[in-house]
């Protein structure tokens, strides 16, 4: 009850803040369908017939598809690391050493933070993406009975990313960083374009580090391939692994960052 | 009986001082050393001192949003470091000035907003954010953006947001900054009233010493982060400025008129100034001479036309200590 609660307060805190001016509307359906609609075009020159060097990783037929779900799972990743951006907000506005004031449990709100961001950010492109399938005549191209358990898992996995970047951003105020680090790259490592398989040995170490490289593996077999809970159970295991480990240094770093503030007070230096 | 009390409390920040680009050397900087102060229900307590004292620091370590670094600061029994979450159910905190709020936020949605991070839900929480925003004036602008509230009143939505939880005790960190006289004097009566009706334990600091002499029953003296004087306002006053101030402006004095007051009042410094057809007199003496100058007038046939005692003040006395540090 008491996490639906900061749940609800955060989505209802980030709405009222974030949601001011209707041009947010183009960050959250036009800007995400302009990258998919680049991505699709910047194909379309190359040899995409069966004799492509894609064609051993991935079924050619299915690029807009797999350009619409990688954007799709990207969208639900990158939300989260402009959500975790606006910490620095809170930090100068005064509000993050108000929260931490309150004797609200800190993990509950880094997630519920991440949570009620990601409900506002994606449901914009996530409509767009289902009336695209109808549109262009691909519906018939995806497994709708696996789409409510990708979209969870989607959603899970991106919350337990938000909450682990709303962590990393209370420790410092020069954070922006991972801004640098999870734009581009983590379009291109995490498989979002291009099947990981297709990589060097050296992409692929990197693409390990993204977690959403995980996500849309998965989210690609269910959605687009069919493939049961069975089939996926190693993914699947992998996937939980990731997880776990972020939670556990979610946990251990979110301890480290409240009393790395309370030795030096650093939560309100901006 | 409850309260809160802070034992020899100290806290030493580490700070990096860059000696080049590739090093940079860490230093050991003492905000407060050795503090002891209390705070009972029902008490305003004042906490006083220039800037960089260490009333911040100390209002943070009592609001569990630091540790000490030496010492022990219990709250109603409860250690503020071991207990900390307990210990922020029964605190808040409300610092002057225009942040701490979420400006695109009306003054209901903030107070609700953190009303939840004290676990407040439902009706409980509504009729608490309607009764504090009744109590702070801010009814009939509840649900407008907190970016269009003048600077008075965001103050006011501050003290809001400090009482969502009803404390039972409360710090104020320079509350009436930059406020207005009637705004402040507002803030001032509230004040009065949370801890003379409702009883709670308030900390404030505050660079307006007659604020701070207005309100508080206790003041704490802080230099350079040491306590160097507690005692209530009055007897503050009274054992460090020993000088009382009169200005008087009487008919011309002769040379021998002006020479029987200097007789009749010896042991003052005094000073004449001609002013055309009247002197003024500054007198500087160490007890209250307004009876003896007055005597010696009449007896003089010197007409009054204006006297001005000055009683020392908590900003004399703050003053003095200061000189004395600076000099």
């Amino acid at each position: 009850m008491r996490l639906l609660s900061i749940l609800v307060a955060e989505t209802v805190k980030s709405h009222q803040h974030n949601f001011h001016n209707k041009l947010i509307y183009f960050s959250l359906l036009i800007w995400p369908a302009l990258l998919f609609v680049t991505a699709y075009y910047s194909f379309k020159p190359f040899n995409l017939s069966d004799s492509s060097p894609l064609f051993a990783y991935m079924d050619v037929d299915q690029i807009p598809m797999f350009l619409l779900t990688g954007y799709l799972g990207y969208i639900f990743f990158w939300s989260l690391v402009q959500s975790a951006w606006g910490m620095s907000y809170e930090r100068q506005a005064g509000t993050l050493e108000l929260i931490f004031l309150t004797p609200v449990s800190r993990i509950v709100v880094m997630f519920s933070r991440a949570a009620g961001n990601l409900l506002e950010a994606v449901w914009l492109f996530t409509g767009f993406t289902l009336i695209v399938l109808v549109v262009t005549g691909n519906a018939g191209d995806i497994h709708w009975w696996n789409v409510p358990l990708g979209l969870l898992i989607l959603s899970v996995s991106a919350i337990v990313w938000g909450g682990f970047l709303n962590i990393v951003f209370l420790f410092s105020r020069d954070a922006g960083i991972l801004f640098t680090i999870f734009e581009e790259p983590m379009q291109f490592f995490s498989g979002v374009r291009i099947p990981v398989l297709a990589f060097p040995v050296w992409g692929k170490m990197i693409a390990l580090i993204f977690p959403l490289t995980y996500v849309l593996e998965i989210f690609r077999d269910l959605v687009l391939n069919g493939k049961g809970l069975v089939e996926l159970a190693e993914p699947f295991i992998v996937l939980f692994g990731v997880l776990a480990f972020l939670t556990i240094v979610s946990i251990f770093l979110l301890k480290k960052a409240e009393t790395h503030a309370k030795e030096t007070g650093n939560m309100v230096l901006f | 009986m409850v309260m809160i009390e802070a034992m020899n409390l100290g806290k030493v920040y580490t700070v990096k001082k860059k000696i080049n680009f590739f090093r940079s050397e860490k230093q050991k900087v003492s905000a407060v050393k050795g503090l002891n102060l209390t705070i009972g229900e029902g008490e305003i307590v004042g906490l006083l001192g220039l800037n960089g004292a260490g009333k911040t620091t100390t209002i943070k370590m009592l609001s569990t949003l630091l540790n000490p670094s030496s010492g022990k600061i219990t709250i109603d029994g409860l250690d503020a470091v071991k207990d900390a979450i307990k210990v922020k159910r029964l605190v808040n905190m409300i610092a002057g000035g225009e942040r701490m709020l979420y400006w695109r936020l009306t003054g209901t949605q903030n107070l609700r907003y953190f009303g939840k991070l004290y676990g407040l839900s439902g009706g409980e929480l509504e009729e608490r954010i309607h009764d504090l925003l009744e109590e702070v004036g801010l009814t009939e602008a509840s649900h407008t953006p907190v970016e269009l509230y003048s600077k008075g009143m965001k103050q006011r939505l501050q003290i809001a947001r400090g009482l969502i939880n009803d404390p039972k005790y409360l710090f104020l960190d320079e509350p009436t900054l930059g406020l207005d006289a009637p705004v402040a004097k507002q803030l001032r009566e509230m004040v009065k009233r949370l801890a003379k009706e409702q009883g709670k334990g308030i900390l404030l600091t505050s660079h307006y010493l007659e604020e701070v002499e207005e309100l508080c029953d206790r003041v704490y003296i802080i230099e350079k982060g040491s306590l160097i004087l507690h005692d209530t306002p009055e007897n503050i006053t009274a054992s460090v400025v020993k000088n009382y101030h009169i200005k008087i402006e009487s008919s011309a004095l002769s040379t021998f008129q002006q020479n029987r007051i200097k007789q009749g009042l010896s042991g003052c410094s005094i000073e004449f100034s001609e002013l055309g057809d009247s002197t003024e007199m500054h007198i500087i003496a160490p007890f209250d001479p307004t009876a003896l100058i007055i005597n010696v007038c009449m007896k003089e046939s010197i007409a009054i036309q204006k006297l001005e005692l000055k009683r020392p003040r908590l900003e004399d006395a703050i003053l003095t200590l200061a000189k004395g540090k600076l000099a």
